[in-house]
């Protein structure tokens, strides 16, 4: 099931505190930097789906075969386990380790509902919240399970929208920010949306202990067709959403927004170059705290955006074939393809032929 | 901060840009398939509307039979260009106005239900009819007037209200396929779009881009008949099978529009001439597509049947079989031709995530 790891961190261990304590202050910063690693769902050349621990290089240090496709992960730094969702509809979430010391974990969707493909912990590491769908209510839910016994589903409750797909844990560690993608599907209908002239997103935010709506936020009616799916919170806190338009192609709304509980919920006009060649389409967004940006990647506009958080304008544009899977690394962002490419900020990128990436990438700290 | 949406005015900057070389395969694939279907679903829709008229001047159960029959043509015209999910179609949601399915919750069963019921006087009249609900305009509304509970009584006089609604049905679906088919032969249109790219082209850039939309029609529309159509209805076991989630089970044209999914994108597949642009040592891929699809039509009926009978019948009418050639197909063209015409098969951005 799983693959020869070679673990950085036991090679360090093995070197012996004193190896790090002898280096020059900014060797010591390269080495923090470099223990980062990195976290993609993949399919390989075979046709077999898995997820895989990467370094920035794109060196796979661990990796977990899947039954199916995954999409994103989420990692909890207490347990320092990741989680991998099935991509929607799937009815799996994979929780593993980053070494051999434990066998994988399956969680397998209930009755009446599968995984949306995104997670979050809760930040003493002890429950877990999955997107989910009720698909036979057409009811977006959040799945709430016990990591301290083994992962079993304790409970739900219902995210006040249909098709659910990204949330996150607000910098309050109390409040689940929420994107209703609204677009609704069953599974007996493969990925058929269904209900696209009448879809209406909104961003939510949820208590998540008391399951209770704290905010709900909508586009106005000219735009409910705009599918909001993807976000990340930036250095100062705010929410940055990115969207996918359902509507006809020759119309361009705005796809980026950002958001504050209790300030603000907007749409961030971009320059129409910039806004042309996500072809509609954000396929994910990552902020980079340290840098005060954000990126948003469009695979089907082969396009990687990088924006000042502040101020919203573009700092840089990017052409990279099917591009999606973003992350922070240093200055700038590690971004990977569909394509099988683990692009750095800097320097050229890094092809292993025998993989193909899928939509997201999760940085973890060392 | 924008709240509103910007349509690109016909794309003017475009005209402005230096005259680049046409793109010959989507040329084709233009003037070989997609105009002349969507004349064809024209032509369709408009006979609809003559039998329609015909049968409420005179209910009888031979004009019945011939509006019947002609719904079964228009299913199949529509079952051929519906594989193009891009375009004029998807403007004023047409595509759900024209096929709002699958109808899960039985929105639009109840909707039209109201509609017969109440006599709604707005439902009967073509241009009130298009601003209704989706569900209540398309083919699946027109379907029920035609076959659904109650639908003997259009063969005498005595309930004129269901021919009218269903000849608004019919006016309404007539007029799209007009605007449809219109917006096509534009020449400055759409087509024009597609054919041309260029940096100045807010839809297409370059000439991956224009094929790979072509491309994508393959792709997603064998991933549609397999996933959604198929899928739907037909279990991996006979105990599976739910035949009332078959489209079109109500005219028995269930079978005939899966058929017909995969002839449009055979003719397309031949009018664009992509297998041309093969490198001599990848022509067994396209030898094999036209293979596939060939096997695919022998594999079915051709002729309206209940489905119920055909899931009832030797090797369940060769539908599992069909099955298995959609995936054979999905194969040889996203991961087989992708690769010889080094055109990305979207593993990131296929169905929208």
């Amino acid at each position: 099931m799983r693959t020869p790891l070679f673990d950085r961190r036991d090679f360090l261990k093995a070197a012996g505190a004193s190896f790090v304590a002898a280096l020059a202050p900014a060797a010591q910063a390269r080495t923090a930097e470099a223990d980062a690693l990195f976290a993609s769902a993949y399919q390989n050349r075979g046709g077999g789906f898995g997820v895989a621990i990467l370094t920035e290089q794109g060196k796979i240090v661990h990796s977990v075969d899947l039954p199916d496709r995954g999409h994103d992960i989420t990692f909890d730094p207490v347990s320092r386990r990741s989680v991998v969702f099935a991509r929607q509809p799937g009815t799996f979430a994979v929780v593993f380790d980053h070494t051999n010391k434990a066998e994988p974990v399956t969680i397998p969707s209930v009755a009446g509902r599968h995984f949306f493909g995104h997670g979050v912990f809760s930040p003493d590491g002890k429950l877990l919240y999955a997107t989910e769908n009720d698909f036979d209510n057409s009811e977006g839910m959040i799945g709430i399970y016990d990591a301290t016994d083994a992962f079993r589903r304790i409970g739900e409750f219902p995210t006040h929208g249909v098709g659910p797909h990204e949330l996150l844990l607000c910098p309050d560690g109390k409040t689940l920010a929420i994107a209703n993608g609204g677009i609704e599907t069953h599974p007996d209908f493969g990925a058929a949306k269904l209900n696209i002239p009448t879809m209406k997103p909104s961003l939510v935010f949820v208590d998540r202990e008391t399951g209770d709506l704290v905010e709900s936020h909508e586009l106005p009616p000219a735009l409910h067709k705009l599918s909001i799916r993807h976000m990340d919170f930036d250095r100062d806190g705010t929410l940055w959403f990115g969207c996918q338009h359902e509507g006809p192609a020759t119309e361009r709304p705005a796809l980026v927004g950002r958001a504050r509980m209790g300030e603000r919920f907007e749409l961030v006009d971009l320059p129409e170059t910039a806004l042309i060649g996500l072809r509609n389409y954000v396929g994910s967004v990552a902020a980079n705290p340290a840098a005060g940006t954000v990126a948003i990647s469009s695979p089907q506009g082969n396009s990687l955006v990088v924006l000042d958080a502040v101020t919203g304008a573009v700092a840089s544009v990017r052409d990279l074939t099917e591009v999606c899977g973003i992350a922070p690394d240093s200055a700038g962002f590690l971004a990977s393809t569909g394509t099988g490419e683990i692009v750095p900020p800097e320097g050229s990128a890094h092809s292993d032929p025998h993989y193909v990436w899928d939509n997201h990438m999760l940085r973890i700290e060392g | 901060m924008r709240f509103f949406l910007s349509a690109i005015a016909a794309l003017a900057s475009f005209c402005a840009s230096p005259a680049l070389a046409a793109n010959a395969t989507i040329e084709k694939a233009i003037d070989g398939f997609v105009r002349p279907a969507y004349a064809d679903l024209h032509t369709a829709a408009a006979k609809e509307t003559g039998d329609m008229q015909a049968l409420c001047a005179e209910p009888s159960p031979e004009n019945l039979a011939a509006v019947q029959k002609n719904f079964v043509a228009l299913v199949s015209a529509w079952s051929q260009v519906e594989i193009i999910r891009f375009g004029p179609v998807t403007e004023e949601n047409r595509q759900d106005r024209i096929l709002f399915w699958p109808d899960r919750k039985s929105i639009g069963l109840k909707q039209v239900q109201a509609a017969l019921a109440d006599k709604d006087p707005t439902a009967s009249d073509p241009a009130r009819l298009a601003g209704k609900s989706v569900a209540m305009q398309g083919l699946g509304a027109l379907e029920f007037v035609l076959f659904g509970t109650g639908s003997e009584t259009l063969k005498a006089p005595g309930d004129p209200y269901r021919c009218s609604y269903g000849l608004a049905i019919a006016q309404n679906l007539e007029e799209m396929a007009k605007t449809i088919s219109e917006a096509w032969q534009d020449p400055s249109g759409i087509a024009r779009t597609w054919a041309n790219p260029g940096p100045d082209n807010a839809l297409y850039r370059t000439d991956d881009e224009a094929l790979t939309e072509l491309f994508d029609v393959f792709v997603h529309g064998l991933e549609m008949v397999r996933d959604v159509r198929l899928n739907g209805f037909l279990g991996q076991t006979p105990d599976d099978d739910r035949p009332k989630q078959a489209i079109f089970w109500r005219s028995g044209a269930t079978v005939i529009s899966l058929g017909e999914n995969l002839a449009g994108m055979k003719a397309l597949f031949e009018a664009s001439g992509l297998a041309d642009l093969l490198p001599s040592d990848s022509g067994w891929i396209a030898d094999s597509i036209g293979f596939e699809f060939n096997t695919a039509q022998t594999m079915i009926g051709h002729e309206p049947v209940p489905i119920t009978e055909i899931l009832a019948s030797d090797h369940r009418g060769g539908l599992p079989a069909f099955r298995l050639i959609t995936s054979h197909l999905s194969e040889l063209f996203g991961v087989n031709l992708s690769a010889a015409l080094g055109l990305s098969a979207g593993f990131s951005s296929l169905d929208g995530d």
